[in-house]
């Protein structure tokens, strides 16, 4: 069995990546992709795509037992201690919501969201906010997604007695023509649309209106105009119900 | 989900077949066609999924496709009455994946469905079709050749070039990077 050669891998990555060659072929392929980090990222890429596969599958409807049968099997299940197979079992950090600490450090950049509380005549609220522990106002610190926007943040004060929040954001990625940024408060797993902003200095600064306690998340995403639901993945996101 | 999983919470599998059991037997019965062996094949799978969370590691892939892809192989195996060896070269170096909250997950999931059955529903029929036979059937490109009455060039290039649209539509609307 000779080596397999760069055309022939190239002729059947498409049959790899969707387990459709006989077992020979299919080690004879792994053995090229060994050595060859050009054909390995293309079979990742095709191979990415196969796992899309199952969600061109409508839902079925499983008999109501099959839950019950589950849960009682898993309970009756050892699971087992991570396998020596299982490389770096740490789960990559999430991008973790932490309350605000240092808005006063940071107020400069966040100026935007000033003018804004200041237009909703809730300036000095945030006054307030910076000595206090709010009792009346809560704050909500977001990081960007680390592919998507990273080094992008927001700040999100709500203002509990008001029903009313101010939003800024700083450091997005820039929109390209038609674009908007959309904010979203998610419910129950439903985004709804909190507004848009079409700023060209990747900043934003914005009220939003509604009763923040209804909320598990906000987010931010790119859509080409505003849309009812989001078509895209978020940008920024993270949970409101950190404290 | 996944760190509820792996500290061996219970509550993470109900969890994981509240947003995923539908579409997991879905899956099962497209493969299999029938009911029990469809349950049969899902219920394993949460239980393997369960068994082996603590080497499930998220940098390296989502939940979502470690669970579907057991649920797939399973299937396919109990269709063609054997355990097909696959192949476990690590991939997985290609596929950043943002982590972002189970809620959103969830919503994720809708949208990304309706366009994942656009993307394939626009592929031309004898690609969209070679998809199928090897996915959902489980056959090999030589099996599909004879099936389809094709060579079996033509298998190959429609595999890959099928799953090359999908992908340039898929990224093209931001369900892969
Ligand atoms: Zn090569």
């Amino acid at each position: 069995m000779t080596a397999m050669s760069c055309a022939e891998a190239e002729d059947l990555l498409g049959a790899y990546a969707l387990e459709a060659l006989p077992e020979d072929e299919m080690h004879r392929v792994e053995e090229h992709l060994r050595t060859c980090a050009e054909h390995r990222a293309i079979a990742g890429e095709l191979r990415r795509t196969t796992l899309m596969l199952p969600l061109t599958v409508e839902d079925g409807d499983p008999s109501p037992d099959l839950r019950t049968r589950i849960v009682e099997a898993v309970k009756a299940t050892p699971a087992q201690p991570a396998a020596p197979r299982a490389r770096g079992t740490t789960v990559a950090p999430r991008r973790q919501i932490s309350r605000l600490s240092t808005w006063a450090a940071r107020s400069s950049r966040f100026a935007v969201a000033a003018v804004v509380a200041l237009a909703l005549g809730i300036g000095g609220l945030i006054g307030y906010q910076l000595g206090h522990a709010g009792q009346t106002q809560v704050t909500y610190a977001f990081l960007g997604d680390a592919t998507a926007a990273p080094g992008a943040e927001a700040r999100l004060v709500y203002f509990k007695d008001r029903k009313q929040a101010v939003v800024a954001a700083t450091g997005l990625p820039r929109l390209t023509s038609g674009q908007v940024y959309e904010m979203w408060l998610i419910k129950d797993g439903v985004p709804v649309d909190k507004g848009i902003s079409s700023s060209p200095t990747g900043d934003i600064g914005a009220p939003l209106s509604g009763d923040l306690s209804q909320f598990q998340q906000f987010a931010i995403t790119i859509e080409p105009g505003e849309q009812q639901l989001p078509t895209t993945k978020p940008i920024l996101v993270g949970n409101l119900q950190a404290g | 989900m996944a760190a509820r999983l792996k500290r061996g919470e219970t509550t993470a599998i109900e969890s994981l077949y509240d947003r995923y059991g539908r579409l997991a037997y879905g899956l099962a019965f497209r493969i299999l066609n029938e009911r029990g062996a469809a349950e049969d094949v899902v219920q394993d799978a949460f239980v393997s999924v369960w068994r082996n969370a603590a080497g499930f590691d998220a940098s390296r892939g989502s939940l979502r496709n470690w669970l579907f892809s057991i649920v797939r192989n399973r299937a396919i195996d109990r269709l063609r009455g054997s355990t097909r060896i696959r192949s476990e070269i690590d991939l997985a170096d290609a596929e950043p994946r943002a982590q972002v909250p189970d809620a959103w997950e969830a919503v994720a999931l809708d949208l990304e469905r309706k366009q994942i059955q656009e993307g394939f529903g626009e592929l031309p029929d004898p690609q969209r079709r070679t998809l199928e036979l090897a996915y959902f059937g489980g056959y090999t490109h030589v099996e599909i050749a004879s099936r389809m009455h094709v060579p079996l060039g033509t298998v190959k290039s429609r595999m890959r070039i099928g799953l090359e649209k999908m992908r340039t539509f898929l990224t093209a609307r931001g369900v892969m990077a």
